[in-house]
């Protein structure tokens, strides 16, 4: 019997031989791209890795409640109570699937080095190889910033790690100088044209913007603004871009969009490719796109879209007195008669950020209040709004089975926005106010460009967002930038990381908790320490490193 | 004077021997003395010259008397005899040879037994029965004759030189020594066996009717441990002698010579003539590479020559679930109770109960006393809130809308008892014909079999279609053999998670019956119309309702057709020397469909999914086998065995799967199909591998009392690469009977006495293929990317598997001693054996951080060491009655007992402690060096908090709580305990190994009656009760244990249950010593009573016999376990987490009547 018996080849798989190529670094860089959804597949399952992350930065945060019943996924109210153990799902969720894009994005500079490198067969340009390099690194990048947000002592693991190395790399090196390195080669290797002319792909923009922002969270900022200006000069006016583009399959991958998440449904119907990371969100009862009933807004992050008679945010916390609740608490007719009060005087941004009874939700009908909630006396009476499309748009758009809460709608993760706003701030914490008052009324001036939400013909609040006059000094101008960066973001996945760099996480949060356990008590008695800024280290990841994973100090 | 022949005097009419003789001395030849003789006499002599050397000279004294006297002195020295007939004088050589014939039958059916031997005592001199049974011999007088044959107790005769015919009656041998069993490539008997081999015949499979053979294994064999479980058709599960491997720890078995990984389903056990369970390496590693985990040689019915016997066996019966182990759930009153005290125990007045933020609609706003409601749901109102016209069931729509679905759902006040309503009594049938026989030079044996199973949960069930034909054909006088052995089966489950290859579905948390664990009991099955009510509602957790999952997957099936067999041709190509070829085939298809409903009265339900799922698929695999075997008895004492042999297999696998979602209508079978759905997706796997062998084997004896094997196997396999593609496994044993030593021949109550020793060298290949390879591939759910910005994909690559390129072979070295013996004229048998077997390289995935390999698999790594070391006694006795009669009171026990101890010796270096199997953040096991495989894992229970001072002294961990768990500080970052409760502190809590298993018998019968017992048990193991995660802790707002009842209050200080609690923290559910319980448990796993018809009275010979028999399986269990069934079979084949308990599908009793008739 010869050895060629003995002799198999993979089946419906590929070796190295066969990926030793121009075309398999292309689909490897495909497949580094892969993860900016989040998941490398499954749909349920992959909730914290969310490229929108609800969870670690927006239940984690002020904004939002996990949902659902307390006793379901209860690990989850573990997360938004700052009580999380290093068993916790959620933890596994997010480490593993973003070490799969690094993996990803490695393997696929391997490869490049590979291809260029070897004596005969096809080769990429310079030009192609320097911008794959920047694709992979950008995404490598990318990558990381969202693993150190939540985890800050992560092991760096590069291209030229061998795998087999790789388990033994320690967390004890602070890793932002390399994710640094990775979005400066972006930028330097990029161009403005988009690689391929592909829209979902990442261009000198996108690398400038999260670049800036890398410098931002380090507090470089008179470094990152002058890469927010760049790009803020490269993008049209922020006031001439509609607000609701941003979250409409309609309009994606527009001017505003810098930095996305894309999303679709598969040829088949299947969602794996869609927003799965979303669809605990996904709404409950009789509402057209029914789920879990997961991800309420908290009555907090409602009210601070209350207004002044000026139009302006309530900066010094006085929207939580005598808050807006909806029809919560009440029973009876009270709560069979309930109508909104139109009378509320909010930012028109709070309709298009959360769905309350009374008023209009996408193109789904009025807000019924209850009937689409799981549980309103453990969630609240509110629903996301930006994560939800329009019934108009379910067709070709959701997942099939009638699985309308997958859906294709993409997740910015840097929106212009976002940019105008982190200039904002660099400018006011460089000192430079009048910028900053200039680009926060950017923001403010679009949002009051709105369409009004009504009923009847009737507004259902007295809508009002009005420009600052100014920014009295730079701690007023700072709180301004803060509220408004709550505002416009609200549910987009910054909060919490904002509260954090911004060193004041534990007292918004306590203070936080205070207001909304008035209301809801399961939210009082938050206590938040040190270690509550970011979360600890998933065992079992500790476990298989054979100690050289440190856990996170406190847990 | 010595009277030579008294028949010559009765035959001495005429009184020719009385005349009188005179004769003088003399020297003449034989023939002139005989002339003399008839001159004197008158008689006339007849005889043979040659015969009895007549011209031999002889000197005779002188001789007076009658002619007999002159016969006796002068022809009987010369040993002539001599006899009167018809007058005359017939002299002839007493040592003259005569021919004997006779017959041989069994003495139980008086039918013939064909091809016994039948042999001269001390000489090479013998022959065999034909197919009358008869034979015939030449022989002399006073030689002794031995018969014998295989299964029968050998008889001895004297030639009486005066009778010529003899009938010979064999009793069938109770004893199984003389048996010939296949052992690896060869036949030898069972008295000559040097390894651990336990045999077990037809006779004891027949007893435990039983839709798998491995089930009727159980206890037949020591060092066997099977787990049963409960689901229709589904294979238990076998181990033999522990666990030697971390993966799939199925032995190999070798049906018909052709070697087969898998489970056995498709298998009838009435096919099954014997099977031989080869537990050492010296027995088994003759298979090398497949053999680390034991090999079961099972080898069918053949037929026999003569008329045809055709058997026709069957029965009936009904299974019973065990209704009394059902868990127990507090009733809704005290439900509502229980989870007043949840938000109670927090102490906090805003928590307070009896407001909708805590407990809700469903209980009323008393903060004191929950008041059940009357409905639980209306559209969307629920509970209290709901109003007479809430509940009008005019407004009742069960539409699939969301905004018109309107559904009334009762609250069920008494409880519903939902194991009740999922399962039932479900019948059994079996039937069975068979034809066997033989002509002159051929055998057969023919059968076909039909069974069918329900399952105890409902709507789930299993058949199976099975035709089997076995025949050989002899020719050029028996020079050439050639035969086949061939079966088709067909197998369907239906229903939920039946699945006959696969334990697994139907457990855990997504399986009706984890659904019935985690489901409000005030929940009615039915809402007010009779559609299913559910936990849509208000705070009723996410749990399905069981039974509908059960009813929507009525239409689901798992079909497999499946031809196994093979053919073989043996030539004997000179005196003992012998070669055989076979080639065997297995090819099964298999396709199975899966039907999705919606299910809007679920709490997350959907009301639009219906969708289809149709996996296809084939499994093909070949194996040749060529085999020289030359065997030959030297000097009458060196028994001499020598084997050479090639074997090659290849393997491929082939799956394409359909989905479909959303067809134009639901539930109609006939318009499922993928084309019919909106959206459809399909998917395609396979692998393919070979192995190629070369291998000997040698068994030598010097006159049956000293015995050596030796084997040797060397194995390629496509699993490994270049570089480990080979493994080599020799092994040896020896044998010593005593009691064939001289020393020993006083100990006449000693049959037989031999002492085996044995190591070896076996091995494990059992794992995917290429893991020496970095893999990668291209999906559209994992890989692609929709990178132009639209909803069309790109697509991608990704590495799905990591490679590890020095995996090589797991090793398993074994060393066995074993002592066989057989005592008091066969009453007692039985052997003791000590083993040690130590498997080096275990191959295991060993997850590799996501740093190192993403989501991407972790390839198989050579891990550690792992060793298993016990001992095995089997005892029986037998007992028959002196007079050999077949009515008389017959009786039989065995005792059976295994031990081993399992540890992970070490691990390699790259691996550290490696806790596995996660469920909803719960981590069961461990793989720890030092530790039990599968040891189970997490914090050790020191206590409850009993005040905030307990807490302030006593290591804690945050939102300790009063109540709550205070587990051991075992240990902090350091080493040492820190007085901080984290992941330092998990520890080894439990071993899933029993101390021992054991299994007694007791078979009797009496005239036509006969009764047989089986008991099995199995001490010291612990089981890990996973279910409490959701009984015990409220995991998910569903059923709660009565357990609770009992748990932590100031007034039940002693409790070891923390009190329930709305904020507990999530570590109190963490993997903890709560869940470890012992396991233990004594069973009355059969009982079967038969009664044999008088048949041949009954139908003038028409049929030669005719059982009845009934018999009950589980008749009851002794456990101090608190799950459904102390059998905890593990979650899947290939990663063994063995002992966590994830919801099993219980045994059930069975009761069944049976027959069993032949023609």
């Amino acid at each position: 019997c010869s050895e060629d018996f003995l002799n198999r080849s993979p089946q419906g798989q590929l070796t190295d031989e066969q990926v030793s190529n121009t075309k398999a670094v292309e689909w490897m860089l495909i497949g580094a791209y892969g993860l900016m959804n989040g998941n490398r597949d499954g749909t349920w399952g992959n909730y914290a890795s969310a490229p929108s992350q609800w969870v670690f930065g927006e239940v984690a945060a002020d904004n939002a409640h996990k949902g659902s019943e307390l006793a379901d996924q209860a690990v989850l109210f573990d997360i938004e109570m700052h009580n999380t153990i290093p068993v916790n799902e959620h933890l596994s969720a997010m480490w593993n699937n973003y070490y799969e894009g690094i993996t990803r994005c490695n393997a696929t500079l391997r490869q490049l080095k590979v291809v260029q490198e070897s004596t005969d067969g096809e080769k990429f340009s310079a030009e192609r190889a320097a911008e794959i390099e920047a694709e992979a690194k950008m995404l490598r990048g990318h990558y990381y910033f969202f693993l150190w947000r939540v985890f800050r002592n992560i092991p760096y693991i590069d291209e030229t790690v061998a795998t087999a190395d790789a388990p033994t790399v320690p967390n004890n090196v602070d890793v932002l100088p390399m994710i640094e390195a990775d979005f400066q080669f972006a930028v330097q290797n990029l161009s403005d044209a988009k690689p391929l002319g592909d829209a979902g792909r990442v261009d000198q923009i996108a690398a400038k913007s999260y670049l800036g922002k890398v410098y931002l969270y380090q507090k470089k900022h008179a470094e990152a603004l002058v890469l927010f200006k760049e790009v803020i000069a490269a993008r049209p006016a922020l006031e001439s871009l509609p607000f609701l583009n941003n979250f409409d399959v309609n309009t994606e991958n527009g001017p505003e969009s810098i930095f996305a998440a894309q999303h679709a449904i598969n040829p088949d119907g299947g969602g794996d490719n869609a927003n799965v990371g979303d669809m605990l969100g996904g709404l409950y009862g009789s509402a057209p796109a029914n789920c879990c009933g997961f991800f309420n807004p908290s009555f907090d992050l409602v009210n601070s879209f209350r207004v002044t008679a000026l139009g302006l945010p309530m900066l010094d916390d006085s929207y939580r007195n005598n808050p807006y609740k909806s029809d919560y608490g009440l029973s009876g007719d009270a709560k069979a008669n309930y109508q909104v009060d139109k009378t509320l005087a909010v930012d028109p941004r709070l309709d298009y950020t959360v769905g309350r009874r009374g008023v209009p939700y996408h193109d789904w009908g009025v807000m019924p209040g209850d009937g689409w909630l799981r549980d309103p006396a453990f969630g609240g009476p509110f629903v996301g709004y930006k994560h939800m499309i329009d019934q108009a748009d379910f067709p070709g758009n959701t997942q099939s089975g009638g699985v309308n809460y997958v859906t294709s709608l993409n997740v910015n993760i840097i929106r212009l926005a976002d940019v105008y706003l982190m200039a904002a701030e660099c400018a006011a914490e460089t000192g430079d106010l009048d910028y900053a008052l200039a680009r926060v009324n950017n923001v403010r001036v679009r949002a009051a460009k709105i369409p009004l939400k009504t009923v009847g013909g009737a507004n259902t609040a007295a809508y009002n967002v009005k420009p600052y006059l100014a920014f009295a000094n730079k701690e007023y101008a700072l709180d301004a930038i803060r509220f408004e960066r709550r505002l416009e973001l609200a549910l987009e996945g910054h909060r919490f990381f904002d509260l954090v760099r911004w060193g004041i996480a534990k007292e918004a949060l306590e203070s936080y908790s205070a207001f909304e356990g008035g209301i809801i008590s399961a939210y009082s008695g938050l206590d938040f320490a040190e270690k509550n800024n970011y979360f600890p280290i998933p065992q079992d990841q500790i476990d298989r490193s054979g100690g050289a994973l440190i856990q996170n100090d406190g847990y | 004077i010595v009277v030579f022949s008294t028949h010559a005097k009765e035959a001495d009419a005429q009184g020719v021997l009385d005349k009188r003789i005179e004769l003088s001395a003399k020297r003449v030849t034989i023939k002139q003395m005989i002339a003399s003789l008839e001159n004197q006499s008158g008689a006339h002599f007849i005889y043979s010259s040659s015969a009895i050397k007549a011209d031999r000279k002889i000197k005779t004294a002188d001789l007076y008397g009658d002619l007999s006297d002159v016969l006796n002195q002068v022809f009987r020295p010369l040993g002539i005899g001599y006899k009167i007939e018809n007058e005359k004088v017939l002299l002839f050589s007493v040592f003259q040879d005569i021919t004997i014939a006779g017959k041989v039958t069994d003495a139980a059916n008086n039918g013939p037994i064909v091809g016994a031997a039948v042999k001269v005592k001390g000489t090479d001199r013998g022959t065999s029965t034909n197919d009358d049974g008869q034979f015939s011999l030449t022989v002399q007088p006073k030689e002794v004759v031995e018969v014998s044959y295989v299964g029968y107790v050998p008889q001895e005769f004297v030639v009486d030189n005066n009778q010529h015919v003899y009938e010979i009656a064999l009793q069938p041998s109770l004893s199984t020594l003389d048996e010939v069993v296949v052992t690896g490539y060869s036949a030898q008997r069972v008295k000559d066996l040097t390894g651990s081999v336990a045999v077990v015949s037809i006779k004891d499979l027949k007893q435990q009717p039983a839709a798998s053979p491995i089930e009727a294994l159980q206890g037949k064999a020591t060092g066997v441990q099977i787990i049963n479980d409960g689901a229709p058709g589904a294979t238990p599960q076998i181990r033999i002698r522990g666990f030697s491997t971390i993966n799939n720890n199925d032995p190999l078995y070798v049906i018909d010579g052709m070697p087969y990984e898998g489970k056995l389903g498709w298998l009838n056990a009435n096919d099954i003539e014997s099977m031989q369970v080869l537990k050492d390496a010296s027995a088994a590693s003759i298979y090398g590479a497949r053999a680390n985990n034991g090999v079961v040689i099972i080898t069918t019915r053949k037929g026999q020559k003569g008329a045809p016997k055709i058997t026709f066996d069957a029965y009936y019966g009904t299974q019973s679930p065990q209704r009394n182990r059902f868990p127990e759930f507090l009733n809704p009153q005290q439900f509502a109770e229980y989870v007043y005290q949840r938000f109670k125990n927090t102490g906090d007045p805003a928590q307070a109960p009896g407001m909708s933020e805590t407990t809700g609609t469903n209980y009323g706003s008393d903060p004191d006393n929950p008041v059940l409601p009357d409905y639980l749901l209306a559209g969307t109102t629920t509970g209290h809130n709901i109003t007479e016209a809430d509940a009008d069931p005019a407004k009742y729509n069960y539409a699939m809308d969301p905004a018109q679905f309107y559904q009334i759902t009762r609250a069920n006040k008494t409880g519903t008892n939902w194991f009740d309503a999922i399962t039932q009594n479900a019948p059994m049938q079996n039937y069975q014909l068979s034809i066997l026989g033989g002509g002159e030079n051929s055998t057969y044996a023919i059968s076909g079999g039909a069974f069918k199973q329900e399952g105890t949960y409902k709507y789930t069930g299993f058949e199976r279609y099975t035709i089997r034909s076995n025949t050989t054909f002899s020719f050029l006088d028996d020079r050439v053999t050639i035969g086949e052995n061939m079966q088709y089966s067909h197998t369907r489950g239906n229903g939920f998670g039946v699945n006959v290859n696969r334990a697994g579905d139907y457990q855990g948390e997504g399986s009706p019956i984890g659904w019935a664990y985690r489901i409000q009991t005030i929940v009615p099955v039915y809402d007010i119309m009779g559609n299913f009510a559910g936990t849509r509602g208000d705070k009723m957790g996410n749990a399905d309702n069981p039974l509908s999952v059960l009813y929507r997957a009525k239409d689901n099936s798992n079909n497999s057709g499946q031809f196994f067999g093979s053919t073989f041709a043996d030539i004997k190509l000179a005196k003992g020397l012998s070669f055989r070829t076979t080639f065997g085939l297995r090819y099964e298809n298999y396709h199975s469909k899966s039907i999705g409903y919606p299910n809007p009265e679920r709490s997350e339900g959907s009301f639009t999914n219906n969708t289809l799922q149709e996996p296809q698929g084939y499994n093909s695999e070949w194996t040749w086998t060529n085999t020289a075997t030359y065997k030959n008895v030297f000097n009458d004492a060196h028994d001499l065995t020598l084997l050479v042999g090639t074997e090659a297999v290849e393997s491929n696998w082939h799956e394409t799967r359909g989905y479909g979602n959303d067809f134009f209508i639901a539930g109609d079978l006939n318009y499922y199909y993928l084309n019919t759905a909106a959206t459809t997706r399909a998917e395609s796997e396979g692998s393919e591998g070979s192995l190629f062998s070369i291998f000997g084997r040698a068994d030598y004896a010097f006159k049956d009392r000293y015995l050596v094997s030796a084997t040797l196997r060397r194995d390629g396999s496509s699993a490994f690469g270049p570089d480990n593609r080979y493994g080599l496994f020799p092994a040896a044993s020896v044998a010593w009977r005593l009691s064939s030593e001289n020393f020993m021949a006083t100990a006449a109550w000693m049959d037989d006495l031999k002492l085996r020793a044995g190591y070896g060298t076996t091995g494990n290949q059992r794992i995917p293929t290429f893991q020496y390879l970095r893999r990668y591939a291209s999906g559209v759910n994992q890989s692609f990317y929709p990178i132009a910005g639209g909803n069309d994909l790109s697509s991608g690559l990704w590495t799905n598997n990591y490679d590890n390129p020095s995996v090589k072979w797991e090793e398993l070295k074994s060393i066995n001693v074993g002592l066989d013996f057989t005592l008091f004229n066969r009453t007692i048998d039985g052997a003791i054996d000590w083993f040690d077997r130590r498997t080096s390289g275990v191959l295991y995935p060993v997850p590799q951080p996501s740093a190192a390999v993403g989501t991407g698999s972790s390839p198989f790594v050579n891990s550690g060491d792992i060793k298993n070391a016990g001992f095995e006694v089997s005892l029986n006795y037998h007992y028959f009655s002196p007079s050999g009669d077949d009515d008389a009171f017959q009786f039989d026990a065995g005792v059976f007992f295994s031990r081993y101890t399992n540890d992970i010796v070490e691990l390699a270096p790259s691996v550290t402690e490696q806790p596995y199997l996660t469920l909803r953040g719960v981590t069961t096991s461990v793989l720890k060096a030092g530790a039990p495989l599968g040891a189970f894992y997490g914090y050790q229970v020191a206590g409850i908090y009993q005040d905030d001072a307990d807490i302030a002294n006593s290591a804690s961990y945050e939102n300790a709580r009063i109540g709550g768990f205070k587990f051991a500080d075992i240990s902090g970052p350091d080493g040492t305990p820190d007085g901080v409760i984290d992941g330092n502190d998990r520890t080894v809590i439990g071993n899933p190994h029993p101390d021992f298993i054991y299994s007694v018998s007791l078979g009797a019968s009496y005239k036509r009656f006969d009764i047989n017992m089986f008991f099995n048990g199995s001490q010291g193991n612990e089981l890990f009760d996973l279910t409490r995660q959701y009984t015990d802790f409220y995991a998910f707002p569903g059923a709660v244990s009565t357990r609770t009842l009992n748990a932590w209050s100031p007034s039940n200080p002693n409790s070891m249950m923390p009190s329930p609690h709305a904020k507990a923290p999530t570590i109190e559910y963490q993997s903890s010593s709560y869940y470890v319980q012992d396991g233990s448990f004594f069973r009355m796993r059969n009982l079967q009573l038969g009664y044999t018809l008088p048949a041949d009275r009954m139908f003038q010979g028409k049929v030669s016999n005719l059982r009845v028999y009934a018999s009950v399986t589980n008749l009851f269990t002794v456990t101090g376990y608190s799950g459904m069934d102390p059998e905890v079979s593990q979650y899947s084949s290939d990663f063994t987490a063995p002992g966590v308990d994830m919801g099993v599908y219980p045994v059930p009793r069975q009761y069944l009547l049976g027959l069993s008739v032949t023609f």
